[in-house]
């Protein structure tokens, strides 16, 4: 399980992330919303220590992760925001190179990739620079060395970002076995009817503060709502959007 | 009505002028800063600083160069080495400058994807990249001439031709800039013109490189013919006939009505070489501008490739193979890595050219003299420092987090590695090329005992450049911007000079006395031994470090 207690972080004085706390269980897939500049994936960096916290503790299998990076960063697989790559390398370069740096053995590593890269359609791109790839090879490029290890956390910031339809629909299922598996599958997500469908629990992140961690029929039933838009749009929208569009149509019809 | 009419054109044109200013002003900053690679800078590099120091530099050669001539008055004899001499650094300069900014001129996918749907014309995107380029060569030869050329005129002319020898000499130069600058850019057009994009882009590394290595060598290797007699004698006719700093040195007394009436022909050629230069430059530069750019969009962005083209380093999966697999990769299909590195590469090739040429002339077993020690200890300094220095340039700073997520080892392993890695691409290549030059020499035991201690020096440069270097190669930088270039270039001048006039001399010395050798390799070794003890003590205690932007940036952006 993963366990955030008091997760704080402040740039410059100003909190990013506020006191959040909430727990990711394996074998359920935890949702993880909020808008624009709420913290999300300030959370997410801290959880794979790319960014130090503020305060707070970071707790995996009930072990502070700070105790024992190493050993932890053997059981985390995690897809940032950004598909930010070596590009100069080629796909299967850069995914030996990660097997590679995380020690993995060669054989069975390079059948994994290259099965990896058949089922996600890269196989025919694989010797091609990531500098030419789309948006969505290079999603994919990150999704399989994130799974490469076969990790016990998984964590997942925006993954399905510039992914065709089929590809995303591969990946829907795709969470829900991993997580179906055991593992510990924390999703961030703007794409509601997608965390709607494959969440069993949300945490919804507003300001840097938690604003909602239940499951989504609670969720549902407390803010009278039948669906997480509705939800959601409570719980972390301020503004009111139809008027919102309303002026900025405006403003550009002049 | 006319009256009408006129008020309407000219107000229309006077806005469309407006347009196209405002156009090239954005474009041209844009460009010029994409010269200056902001990615390739630290986050906390000044670049107003960074032009400044290599501007200091071309104008402290300048100065030393008008203050020698103005305290130490050369002869008139020695005029045409002297004018030779200042075209081939001009030309060496302006050639760094075009070889630093390959491909810069012509439309690129970036500029075809972002300017191609707004509504700028491809000629003014063509002006802004030309006065981008020609901006840091304009400089250039302002600053490399500016303080020197009044007092060469005053030197080398006679007191009543000093204003014509003053506007040759500043017409030459300028003319000499503009050949080499429009022969790489017509080189460059024609290869985008009619080769596919693809291709060319494999085509123009290479190219780049090859311009490089004859730039730097024309300037190394190239001998200075003092007398007219040199000149045209039979042996040099060839020389001087197909190589252009001669024919812009005839030029520069053509113009100056010195030049002897049976080299004439050489300063046409010139004259006609600048011309076909031009034209090909602008051919070219309008054929890309007008078709390229619609070309590249055209053409796919991706290419399956369906040869297996995974070749690995055979190191196994070893953190060493990696960090070795992952330095070469980069070094080779990064443009901006491979040339810094090739301007090193280029001075430890143009004196292994040297030596080679010397080996050539006399052909046969030479007896050991100070020349082996000479080109290997420069190509031994200049082949580290150039991957030292390459190492602290990065690839990309916002793909770092792989290397932090994943990193599973203690970081006095990545530090060895690291070592290792500049150990294998630097140190080993000249023990192998000062080898194969050893053969050639006898007897073959001081050949040796100059490869020990050869090796030793390599090693000890190793760890002395890596000594607190606890990063991984490519993933931060040197800081550039706040690191003093001026100081940087002197004292590798000053340490250099220092090394080969006074150190080089008491190995030769050791070398022919046994007792004396093993002294001075015992206290190498021990040097070597005592850095590397302390950088192990220093890494078993160190943290990697990759260079992010960092959090406070963010919140001073107000994101």
């Amino acid at each position: 399980m993963l366990e955030l207690r008091n997760l704080a972080k402040h740039f410059a004085g100003i909190p990013a992330v506020n006191g959040i706390s909430f727990c990711a269980r394996p074998g359920e897939v935890t949702g993880y919303l909020g808008p624009n500049g709420s913290g999300k994936s300030t959370t997410m960096k801290m959880i794979t220590g790319l960014i130090t916290r503020t305060s707070g503790e970071i707790l995996f299998e009930g072990r502070e992760v700070a105790e024992d990076w190493t050993a932890y960063k053997r059981q985390l697989g995690y897809v940032p925001e950004e598909p930010y790559l070596y590009t100069h390398l080629t796909g299967l370069e850069y995914l030996t190179m990660v097997a590679q740096l995380r020690d993995l053995p060669e054989r069975q590593t390079r059948q994994r990739t290259e099965a990896l890269l058949e089922l996600l359609g890269l196989y025919t791109d694989r010797h091609a620079g990531i500098a030419g790839y789309s948006k969505g090879m290079r999603q994919k490029i990150l999704l399989i060395a994130a799974l490469l290890h076969n990790p016990q956390l998984v964590l997942l910031d925006e993954p399905f970002s510039g992914l065709d339809v089929a590809s995303a629909l591969v990946l829907r299922s795709l969470i829900q076995r991993l997580a179906a598996a055991g593992k510990v599958v924390l999703f961030s997500s703007h794409e509601l009817d997608t965390v709607e469908r494959i969440a069993a629990r949300i945490v919804i992140l507003h300001r840097g503060r938690l604003a909602a961690d239940d499951t989504i029929d609670n969720l549902r039933t407390l803010a009278a709502q039948s669906s997480l838009e509705g939800v959601f749009a409570q719980l972390a929208v301020e503004q009111d959007t139809e008027e919102t569009a309303r002026q900025i149509a405006e403003l550009i019809h002049g | 009505m006319a009256k009408l009419e006129a008020r309407w054109a000219l107000r229309l044109m006077s806005n469309a002028m407006a347009r196209v200013s405002r156009h090239f002003h954005v474009l041209w900053k844009q460009f010029l800063l994409r010269i200056i690679d902001l990615e390739a800078l630290s986050i906390e590099a000044d670049v107003e600083q960074y032009i400044g120091q290599f501007a200091g530099v071309l104008l402290m050669i300048s100065l030393m160069q008008a203050l020698g001539n103005l305290v130490f008055p050369p002869p008139l004899s020695e005029a045409w080495k002297f004018e030779q001499s200042h075209i081939l650094t001009m030309m060496l300069i302006v050639g760094l400058i075009a070889v630093l900014t390959w491909d810069g001129q012509f439309p690129d996918r970036r500029d075809a994807l972002i300017l191609g749907p707004l509504p700028i014309r491809p000629r003014t995107i063509l002006f802004a990249k030309l006065a981008a380029t020609a901006a840091p060569i304009g400089l250039a030869i302002l600053l490399l001439n500016g303080a020197s050329s009044p007092i060469i005129a005053l030197v080398f002319a006679r007191t009543s031709n000093w204003p014509r020898f003053f506007f040759s000499y500043w017409f030459t130069m300028i003319a000499c800039s503009l050949f080499l600058l429009c022969t790489l850019l017509a080189i460059q057009g024609v290869g985008a013109a009619l080769l596919p994009r693809r291709l060319y882009i494999r085509l123009s590394g290479l190219l780049q490189l090859g311009a490089y290595a004859t730039v730097l060598s024309a300037y190394f290797l190239l001998p200075t013919l003092p007398t007219h007699a040199s000149m045209v004698a039979v042996d040099n006719l060839q020389l001087v006939g197909l190589t252009p700093s001669y024919w812009f040195f005839a030029m520069l007394n053509q113009l100056n009505g010195s030049l002897p009436a049976d080299m004439q022909w050489l300063a046409w050629r010139g004259w006609l070489a600048l011309g076909a230069s031009l034209a090909g430059a602008l051919a070219s530069l309008l054929i890309c501008y007008s078709y390229t750019m619609r070309k590249i969009v055209e053409q796919p962005e991706l290419i399956p490739s369906r040869k297996a083209y995974n070749w690995r380093i055979p190191l196994g999966s070893s953190l060493t193979g990696t960090l070795l697999a992952f330095c070469w990769r980069t070094l080779t299909r990064s443009r901006q890595h491979r040339i810094i590195l090739a301007f090193y590469l280029s001075i430890a090739f143009a004196v292994w050219l040297a030596a080679l040429h010397r080996a050539l002339i006399a052909p046969g077993l030479r007896n050991f003299s100070i020349e082996l020690p000479i080109t290997s200890t420069v190509m031994m300094v200049f082949v580290v420092m150039g991957f030292r220095n390459i190492f602290a340039l990065p690839i990309s700073l916002t793909a770092n987090w792989i290397l932090r997520t994943t990193q599973l080892r203690p970081s006095a392993r990545y530090i060895t590695a690291v070592r290792r890695t500049l150990l294998l691409l630097s140190v080993l290549p000249v023990l192998l090329v000062t080898a194969a030059m050893g053969l050639t020499y006898r007897p073959l035991t001081l050949v040796a005992g100059h490869l020990v201690l050869l090796t030793l020096l390599g090693i000890f440069m190793v760890d002395a450049s890596l000594a607190g270097f606890a990063k991984v190669p490519f993933t931060c930088s040197l800081l550039p911007g706040s690191a003093n270039f001026q100081f940087t270039f002197w004292a590798t001048f000053g340490g250099l000079t220092l090394l080969l006039a006074f150190l080089l001399p008491v190995e030769v010395e050791a070398l022919h006395h046994p007792l004396h050798f093993l002294w001075l390799a015992a206290g190498m070794a021990a040097s070597c031994i005592t850095l590397w003890t302390i950088n192990r003590w220093l890494a078993a205690k160190a943290e990697l470090y990759f260079e992010e932007l960092p959090e406070e940036m963010i919140m001073t952006l107000g994101l």
